[in-house]
């Protein structure tokens, strides 16, 4: 065929994903925080991270919210290599970076392709609001409910190859091709053997000039994103095992949404998206939380209603994170 | 720290590397006009070149020839689909905004990745466009004859030639090349 399909199909699920990359949890007690970002605990130096996601598609909503199912044969997958690192260069300052490596295999109507290539790298620096650890075993006073805060703020480099690349193929495409800004609160509480969570993320992309289309040379014009919004509230349980190392359960719900961008000064039409999703996670932590393996789950809620020109996806997510203190 | 310092270096390498490779584009984004010169009048996809005459045959099992269609309207529009999101949005746009003020113009969908009838027009029914001329290109000649891709549209005036061949954006350039048809 030729290959300048299925993966421009993917190009907006790739905008989320690359997002859902930074899913990286730190061992996650006193401060490490179980939301959906590669933050250091308390008291630790520095933090290595990797992951890997497979992500399966099934249909997409359209405008309307309607789910829509891809064509008969259809097989969409993608996986991507995560690696993260994270530093402590203050005691309530802390900075990452994570780079993603992003392989696309798809059948779409029985045609087959695939590609690979690095995905949008972003980079983070996050404020810590506290100095002590904020997780107690029992409620003895208000002062004890006071959760962990974190004010982040988090910008996105389009390292990844884009449709406004010299790419002849949009197989190749494994990022947006745009900068974006985004400021994140994160509030995190533990009370053992809960632990709650509640992320609030607001994105903004920077404009950009276009020139080039699939390789193609075409008529300059710039090209905006809409601001996009991010909100996940996660549930968690810790269990205590025998070795005192610990299993944390966690459930979550997010819900994401991007406004419609801009052509020059006008609306454009295909841009704009919400997604709902829920997702589930398991992570081992070792008695001195250094090494933390987890597991996730996130699944995309399929029925009408539950997403708006968007792709529904499950991620399936592996990763182990090792803190230096 | 000495494993972290070289994952840190790790990491600024491939960026760097990132840095020089395909991306250059987008860390560094240029607006400058870099079309090639074309020549016109001459066969070819380009604007103000002629388009080659073609036959497909639609979901309905009919066919449709391009000459054929262009003796009875001011011009045709071909807008290439893969059944996605972004073809969805823009196909949607096309429908309510562009079509309706255009009805001396034909509009016909290029289905290049179903590749027989009877799953395009599955995909067609189940798309919510059973009303419109879904051309099934299950070779792809039409399509790379365009050198087009997802969201191309294609816009050839009465006398064959090519007045638009770029992405669907936000229809405005599409609705200014259909009232400029002569």
């Amino acid at each position: 065929m030729n290959n300048n399909k299925v993966s421009q199909a993917l190009l907006l699920a790739g905008g989320i994903a690359l997002f859902s990359t930074s899913a990286a949890w730190a061992a996650s007690c006193c401060g490490g925080g179980s939301a959906s970002s590669l933050l250091l605990p308390k008291f630790s130096k520095a933090m290595s991270d990797a992951s890997l996601d497979i992500e399966q598609y099934d249909g997409f909503w359209n405008r309307d919210g309607d789910h829509t199912p891809d064509p008969p044969g259809s097989d969409l997958n993608q996986y991507r290599l995560n690696l993260g690192y994270a530093y402590r260069f203050a005691p309530r300052w802390q900075g990452s970076i994570t780079v993603p490596y992003i392989w696309n295999e798809n059948n779409y109507a029985g045609l087959k392709s695939g590609t690979n290539g690095l995905g949008d790298t972003t980079v983070s620096v996050w404020y810590e609001n506290f100095d002590g650890i904020q997780c107690v075993w029992k409620v003895k006073s208000i002062e004890d409910l006071k959760p962990a805060a974190y004010f982040g703020a988090t910008l996105t480099i389009p390292t990844g190859v884009s449709p406004y690349d010299d790419v002849g193929n949009s197989f190749d495409i494994t990022g947006r091709g745009f900068y974006r800004l985004d400021g994140t609160i994160l509030l995190d509480k533990t009370v053992y053997p809960w632990n709650a969570s509640l992320l609030l993320s607001y994105g903004t992309y920077f404009k950009r000039s276009v020139n080039r289309e699939y390789g193609n040379y075409v008529e300059p014009y710039d090209r905006s994103l809409g601001d996009r919004m991010l909100a996940t509230a996660s549930l968690g349980y810790t269990q205590f095992l025998e070795s005192m190392s610990t299993l944390t359960y966690t459930a979550s719900f997010s819900d994401l949404r991007e406004n419609e961008g801009k052509i020059d000064s006008h609306r454009d039409p295909a841009s704009g998206f919400r997604k709902r999703s829920i997702a589930a996670t398991v992570a081992f932590a070792t008695l001195d939380r250094d090494w933390v393996i987890k597991f996730s789950w996130s699944h995309a809620l399929r029925g009408d209603g539950w997403g708006e020109n968007f792709p529904v996806t499950d991620v399936y997510t592996v990763g182990v994170s090792h803190v230096y203190r | 720290m000495f494993i972290a310092s070289k994952l840190l270096l790790l990491l600024g390498l491939t960026l760097l590397l990132a840095g020089c490779g395909d991306t250059f584009d987008d860390l560094n984004p240029s607006g400058k006009d870099r079309r090639p010169a074309v020549d016109q009048n001459v066969p070819g996809p380009h604007v103000g070149q002629n388009a080659a005459d073609f036959t497909l045959t639609n979901t309905l099992g009919e066919s449709v020839n391009l000459a054929t269609e262009l003796s009875n309207a001011r011009g045709v529009v071909l807008y290439f689909n893969m059944w996605c999101p972004i073809c969805d949005a823009h196909m949607s746009h096309m429908r309510s905004y562009v079509m309706p003020d255009f009805p001396e113009v034909k509009f016909l969908l290029v289905d290049y990745v179903s590749g027989s009838v009877d799953r395009s027009r599955s995909a067609q029914l189940s798309n919510g466009y059973a009303a419109l001329n879904v051309l099934v290109d299950t070779d792809e000649a039409v399509l790379n004859q365009f050198n087009a891709t997802m969201g191309t549209t294609v816009v050839i005036d009465s006398s064959g030639i090519v007045r638009m061949n770029e992405d669907y954006k936000d229809g405005s350039k599409l609705y200014d090349t259909l009232e400029a048809l002569p």
